[in-house]
């Protein structure tokens, strides 16, 4: 059977890329599209997500050395990177703090327990780091992985659409805004978008987990 | 053929820099994840040319473009969440959106407006 969810995923994987060049739309957004169609056809066919487990440890095993793959246009990029090196680390450092500050306020104001509250607080960073600082900070560990995730999708769906209404144009901005709310999945979406969106994002993301289990345990008790 | 070869070699070196990145990072307790820590590491040896660009450049665009692959199997995880996300969905949702939005903006346009202030000055 792993080798079917395994065929299904990649089947379905290289459809929403059809798809999303076909016709771009942030709805179209692979990561948005594959996800909820894999979801909706294991639902169906009444398969549970252990069942599918070893499938995703199988296909995951890549996603380590892909992150560290993200150097290369680190590298390519890395003369602008210093050039804007400290607007960039201000920008990252007060959108971070604000990001944490209000996913902390508006579960508050949404009547969300307090283990929901501090775990908001870890949504915008790479996985293994809000795990970390969710536990520190009394939040819940496998709903970090979640919040991580919903922020990512909606992050590589909205992001790029967002900076355009705002009129946000300058490409080394758009991947630093994504990178840092959106981590990873954000950046994938970056990464299509251009080189420069994609090295700035990875940057973003790589910086953002660091500042944020940093910042953190001391930062969310003053909220 | 022999390019595909050289292709399957790259990524083989990318995974050993990783898990050599895990190992390295639960042996010494370095606080980064380990493919952030990979990451700044295989910058370090292409900044120093230790390893020239071209000797990993065809696997790491690959991985680069199909990145967002490997995260679905992760986000298909969202499936065990049925009953919260009924119970509590859309405030979760307008929580996670709001406050993704609000940093983006001000990440992006505080660094579009810092830049812009640095270039006028010179």
């Amino acid at each position: 059977m792993t080798i079917l969810y395994i065929l299904l995923t990649v089947t379905v994987y290289l459809g929403a890329r059809v798809i999303s060049m076909r016709c771009p739309s942030p709805f179209t957004t692979p990561v948005f599209t594959a996800t909820a169609v894999v979801i909706a056809i294991l639902l169906a066919l009444n398969v549970s997500y252990e069942a599918y487990t070893p499938a995703k440890d199988i296909m995951t095993f890549l996603l380590g050395p892909a992150t560290v793959a993200l150097a290369v246009p680190l590298y390519h990029n890395r003369q602008v990177l210093f050039e804007r090196l400290v607007p960039a680390v201000v920008g990252l450092v007060i959108g971070t703090m604000s990001t944490i500050a209000s996913a902390v306020w508006l579960s508050a104001a949404f009547g969300l327990s307090e283990t929901i509250q501090a775990t908001a607080a870890v949504k915008a960073v790479t996985t293994p780091v809000a795990i970390e600082a969710a536990i520190i900070i009394g939040g819940d560990p496998a709903l970090a992985a979640a919040f991580v995730m919903v922020a990512g999708i909606f992050g590589a769906v909205f992001g790029p659409f967002l900076l355009n209404i705002f009129r946000i144009k300058d490409p080394f901005s758009r991947g630093l805004g994504i990178g840092t709310v959106s981590h990873g999945i954000g950046t994938s979406q970056a990464v299509l978008e251009g080189p420069l969106q994609g090295a700035v994002s990875s940057a973003a993301m790589g910086f953002a987990s660091i500042i944020t289990s940093f910042v953190l345990p001391w930062f969310f008790p003053l909220l | 053929m022999k390019k595909s070869i050289l292709f399957f070699i790259q990524i083989a070196c990318l995974t050993a820099l990783y898990q050599l990145s895990v190992w390295t990072v639960s042996t010494l307790n370095i606080p980064i994840p380990a493919s952030v820590f990979g990451m700044i590491i295989l910058l370090l040896l292409l900044l120093t040319g230790i390893i020239p660009d071209r000797f990993i450049g065809s696997g790491a665009a690959f991985l680069n473009k199909h990145l967002a692959f490997f995260f679905i199997p992760i986000a298909v995880g969202l499936m065990a969440y049925g009953d919260l996300i009924r119970s509590d969905g859309l405030a979760l949702f307008l929580m996670i959106a709001g406050s993704s939005i609000i940093g983006l903006l001000i990440t992006a346009g505080l660094s579009t407006i810092l830049s812009s202030k640095r270039r006028s000055k010179q």
